[in-house]
């Protein structure tokens, strides 16, 4: 919000500084939440399938759920890094 | 309704220089430095202490007190445990031959990271800023997360990326070791362009640990800071009834699911690198 007034000074730096940590942190999160969406589906169907296979399945779903997940947390991290160090 | 906004204007006079950063801010409250380094104990410290506390007297309390054929809750929760980290961690990563001699490393591990997970979801008086009751200065009931730190996770994943190689080198001597990093059967030219990735790929397991857990709590803490923060920041009552349903919804989705998941994702990447270097593919 701040940045966003900012740009009103001619400061036009900081608020394509903001711009682009949103947008950045938006696309990686666009990325994440297909893949995490593509598990759980996976998922479901697996156990409609096999619904004895629940408990193995359990495991590597959650696995993957986290290493997907983390994708965003790169982005943020990326974008918070681009934000404070440019 | 007035007299509770009235309430809360007393409390926003009091609050008025409202910063939540400073949650994550640690300065030093036992200064020591020895040569170069700096040990002093700050807020994260204390978290960490209180956490291998909890971990200790936890495994205590649930394996310390004699086994019976007809267990009861404390055994049953003990039983649970000792299963989900054994069937779902230990079992399907680490080979039979490492089995025995890793598992209390990784149940540890699990252990250990959900606690402090957990515990930086609780309030508690250790805090840096006092309010004062009745004249006597008190440190105010915060929240804070010892894995909401890089140095932390960092320092844990450190440990995991040494025993690796460690175990790697010691299972199967360093040069059969280092050769099951280079794949067999790949033609001469693009060894040069595999090798490297593969040798950057082991530093970068060392980054995405650690990472995912700092960041993982990190952002679980700010955006219910930030929820709370924002009926600061515009200074209106109104954004209570969105601030805190979200605020509320946010720290059970944490509490309930994200400081599990994160200390089982931990402990089975640990497991999985250290099975994987004790018995390579190749």
């Amino acid at each position: 919000m701040t940045t966003v007034l900012a740009a009103l000074d001619g400061n036009v730096a900081d608020m394509g500084k903001a711009i682009a940590f949103g947008v950045g942190v938006g696309l990686g999160a666009v990325g994440a939440g297909i893949g995490i969406g593509n598990i759980f589906g996976s998922m479901i169907q697996a156990v409609a399938r096999q619904p004895e296979l629940r408990g193995e399945l359990t495991g590597i779903q959650w696995l993957g759920f986290a290493l997907t997940e983390a994708v965003v947390f790169y982005a943020l991290l990326g974008g918070l890094l681009a934000y404070v160090l440019v | 309704m007035n007299a509770l906004f009235g309430a809360m204007n007393v409390v926003l006079a009091a609050t008025e220089d409202f910063e939540p950063q400073k949650e994550f801010e640690l300065p030093a409250w036992v200064s020591i430095h020895i040569g170069p380094l700096d040990m002093s104990i700050n807020k994260a410290v204390v978290y960490l202490l209180v956490g291998a506390a909890v971990t200790c007297i936890l495994g205590i309390w649930i394996m310390r007190f004699g086994l019976s054929l007809r267990p009861n809750r404390r055994q049953t929760i003990g039983e649970a445990l000792y299963d989900l980290i054994y069937g779902q961690i230990a079992e399907s990563s680490l080979p039979s031959k490492g089995l025995a001699l890793w598992f209390p490393y990784v149940a540890a591990l699990f252990l250990f990271i959900w606690i402090l997970n957990l515990i930086g979801f609780i309030p508690l008086p250790i805090s840096d800023e006092h309010v004062h009751i009745a004249g006597v200065e008190l440190p105010t009931w915060g929240v804070y997360a010892a894995t909401a730190n890089l140095s932390v996770t960092l320092a844990l994943a450190l440990i995991t990326f040494i025993a690796t190689h460690f175990e790697g080198i010691r299972f199967n001597g360093p040069v059969r070791y280092f050769k099951s990093w280079v794949p067999q059967g790949a033609p001469g030219p693009l060894l040069v362009l595999i090798v490297p990735l593969e040798v950057i790929s082991q530093f970068m397991r060392l980054i995405s640990l650690s990472v995912r857990l700092f960041a993982n709590m990190l952002a679980g803490h700010m955006l219910i800071l930030v929820m709370i923060g924002l009926i600061f920041i515009f200074e209106s009552y109104a954004l209570i009834v969105i601030a805190v349903p979200v605020a509320t919804a946010v720290y059970i989705f944490e509490v309930a699911i994200v400081v599990t998941i994160q200390a089982f994702v931990f402990a089975l990447l640990s497991a999985i690198y250290i099975g994987g270097a004790i018995e390579p593919e190749h």
